[in-house]
């Protein structure tokens, strides 16, 4: 077979290059990764009418569809257009038309824009769970429109509690939803139970006391809920105020692969909506706006922290229960050995290039 | 004397007895629930009319009012002490039937049980005056019908609400001048005659039937299922156990407080002796003898009636789902066992 196949063009359009030439794997967003059951059908038309009958969980919580034929994406494309249109435009209100803060023409017939922000994952969070603190979809609708359509690389996951089952520690930005609990000392009973909950599921910060109430380490708190969901006698409740964790420069990879570090803690959403809204233009500075499927984590690195920080807060105001990482030193999983030891010309530097 | 009253009107009649009485009722707490943006439903004072929770019922029961969970029964410095205060206000109490008969049943225990009236709940339950609230429906957990307290004619007020507005039979002569520019209307609360659920308890003949049953396998289920948490009793409108403290201010002075404090037969250590002898040292004995004390030991010590008034609230608060009635059930069929064993 003769193929004259642009396949980064055909990437930024979210199809994946298959080992069989000239097929590709679309991949459908699904920001918070909740949607309604009936665009189940549609997936499954469109692996059967463009794939090869076959359909694959998304690592990262997409619809993917493996088997497209290179012929077949036009037309393919043009059946997203409902799709994009409730999932990206209608749910997170994304504006299609602007990408880094810059007005772009966006045709619908054409499918996906951008790949560069991926899939932003949760768990189902507190709509079902009842371990979650955080409604989780409702958070990745409102980062979806902050950070899509983007040519800048980004991987986000938001997880109900500090548990992460879905295991947003491995993204650039890991969320959590935690809270500040509320202990009413004359609602308690002295049952221990929270203590047990605690020291079984989470950090052991509680004590049950001489006098037969709790005592609290509150700076080793993960803000969890395990003793409101234990207490038998609402002693232990949330505070109506929702904060959330945010651990940093997590991912997967074959050169650097590392868990992510705690970033933020104790913040609220708006913190993080804030933080969200800059991240395109950082990302545009530190590449000296010439995007590259680089992922985000390794701007955050050729940038450092403490650079990074600056540019990600800028005009952001902090909540005052509000806490931020002074540094942060990565422990790497170095799968190859010296990886950051090479010729000094081959070193990558951030920002404006002379 | 039955009124119609608006919830403008009642918020002023609120505002006179505000100086004499604290006003009670249930009030949804948004957020405060189990499990995240779920709200719990507990008795409060209330301000205003629109602050009552009329619609749905309260996850804590009106006990809580008169025996608070923690309560400071008196202090103390060396050898001298001094009795806790109690409110200087009157209590006026918004509660459904189930709370009211729950309350009497409870008077039992704290008043009259072993000859002995409990001064720190009497002179709370002198204060209460009741404000009925009409319940007609009832939810799914209830079964009042079934234990006889979905009544309760002892009120010094009754109310149905409406939209906006209240309608209030009035009992008692002390709140009548209040009403005296209410318009008058034809009133009279109406109770509910079947609930969802219907319960027979069985009756358990004799003690050997007892004996044979408290050995029964039945309860070995709750080993597998009960956590032990205590969920159900503290939700319990008629559970009055408590166990006291001493909270001593400074450790090297005799200056403290007594509190008492809510206990749960459900929870490991409740019957806990000095010497280290323990009755009850399983989840399924411990489920046996609160099922048998709501069911059978109460009403075979005071004769006219059973300790659970079918509130269901040990029911909803349950996180591992295990409900009363169906516990119940399961009894009655293991005594219909026994004694066909027997009459073999």
């Amino acid at each position: 077979m003769n193929h004259d196949i642009d396949v980064k063009k055909v990437r930024i359009n979210c199809y994946r290059q298959s080992k069989v030439a000239g097929e590709f794997m679309l991949q459908l967003r699904v920001p918070g990764a909740l949607i309604d059951a009936k665009y189940l059908s549609f997936v499954q038309e469109l692996c059967e009418e463009y794939g090869n009958g076959t359909f694959h969980f998304g690592t990262r919580m997409t619809f993917d569809i493996p088997g497209i034929k290179y012929e077949n994406i036009e037309a393919c494309n043009k059946r997203l257009k409902e799709y994009i249109k409730d999932v990206d435009v209608e749910m997170c209100d994304v504006d299609m038309e602007t990408i880094a803060h810059e007005p772009v023409e966006y045709d619908p017939e054409q499918g996906y824009p951008t790949i560069g922000a991926r899939n932003i994952m949760a768990c189902i969070g507190n709509i079902h769970c009842i371990k979650g603190n955080a409604n989780t979809q409702e958070l990745a609708h409102k980062i979806e429109k902050l950070i899509f359509p983007s040519h800048y690389h980004i991987k986000v996951a938001v997880a109900g509690c500090p548990n992460d089952c879905v295991k947003a520690n491995f993204n650039d930005f890991g969320i959590m939803g935690i809270n500040k609990m509320v202990y009413d000392y004359d609602r308690c009973i002295g049952c221990g139970a929270c203590a047990k909950a605690c020291q079984h599921h989470a950090t052991g910060v509680l004590t049950l006391n001489k006098d037969g109430k709790i005592d609290k380490d509150t700076c080793c708190c993960v803000g969890c809920g395990e003793c409101v969901i234990a207490c038998p006698t609402s002693a232990w409740t949330r505070n109506p105020k929702k904060l959330y964790r945010v651990t940093l420069g997590g991912r997967t990879g074959k050169k650097n692969p590392r868990s992510g570090k705690l970033f933020l803690n104790w913040v609220t959403e708006d913190v993080i909506l804030g933080m969200f809204a800059n991240w395109q233009k950082f990302s545009a500075w530190a590449l000296d706006y010439k995007p590259e499927y680089l992922h985000g984590g390794h701007l955050i690195d050729r940038v450092g922290y403490k650079g990074f920080v600056k540019h990600i807060f800028e005009g952001v105001e902090f909540n005052p229960e509000a806490k931020m990482a002074d540094d942060i030193y990565w422990a790497e999983n170095e799968q190859r050995g010296n990886m950051h030891v090479m010729p000094l010309s081959q070193h990558e530097h951030a920002g404006p290039q002379a | 004397m039955g009124y119609k009253v608006s919830f403008e009107e009642v918020n002023r009649i609120f505002d006179r007895l505000q100086g004499e009485y604290e006003i009670w009722a249930p009030k949804r707490f948004a957020g405060k629930g189990r499990y995240s943006d779920t709200d719990i439903v507990k008795y409060d004072k209330v301000s205003k009319v629109e602050e009552i929770e009329f619609k749905e019922k309260s996850d804590y029961p009106a006990k809580e009012v008169l025996s608070p969970i923690t309560q400071s029964l008196f202090y103390f410095t060396e050898d001298e002490f001094r009795e806790s205060k109690a409110t200087s206000k009157k209590l006026l109490i918004f509660m459904r039937p189930c709370d009211i008969n729950a309350q009497h049943h409870q008077e039992k225990i704290y008043l009259e049980n072993g000859g002995f009236a409990d001064m720190y709940y009497q002179r709370m339950n002198e204060k209460v005056k009741i404000v009925m609230m009409e319940c007609t429906e009832g939810w799914d957990t209830c079964f009042c019908v079934s234990m006889g307290s979905n009544k309760a004619e002892d009120y010094s007020l009754a109310v149905r609400v409406g939209d906006g507005e209240l309608m209030v039979d009035v009992k008692d002569d002390d709140f009548a001048p209040l009403f005296a520019e209410a318009a008058a209307a034809d009133f009279k609360p109406e109770y509910i005659e079947k609930n969802q659920i219907e319960l027979t308890i069985p009756e358990i003949p004799n003690k050997e039937v007892l004996t044979k049953l408290k050995s029964h396998p039945m309860w070995n289920e709750y080993n597998k299922r009960c956590i032990s948490c205590g969920s159900c009793t503290v939700a319990c409108s008629t559970c009055t156990c408590f166990s006291t403290t001493d909270v001593i201010y400074n450790e090297n002075t005799n200056v403290g407080e007594r509190k008492r404090t809510t206990a749960s037969c459900q929870i490991e250590g409740f019957t806990d002796m000095a010497g280290g002898h323990v009755f009850r040292k399983t989840a399924a004995e411990r489920m046996r003898y609160k099922v048998l004390h709501k069911f059978h030991d109460y009403k075979a010590r005071f004769k006219d009636y059973h300790m659970c008034v079918g509130c269901g609230r040990c029911t909803s608060r349950c996180p591992e789902f295990i409900s009363i009635t169906a516990t119940v059930k399961k009894m009655a069929k293991a005594i219909d066992e026994i004694l066909a064993e027997e009459g073999k």
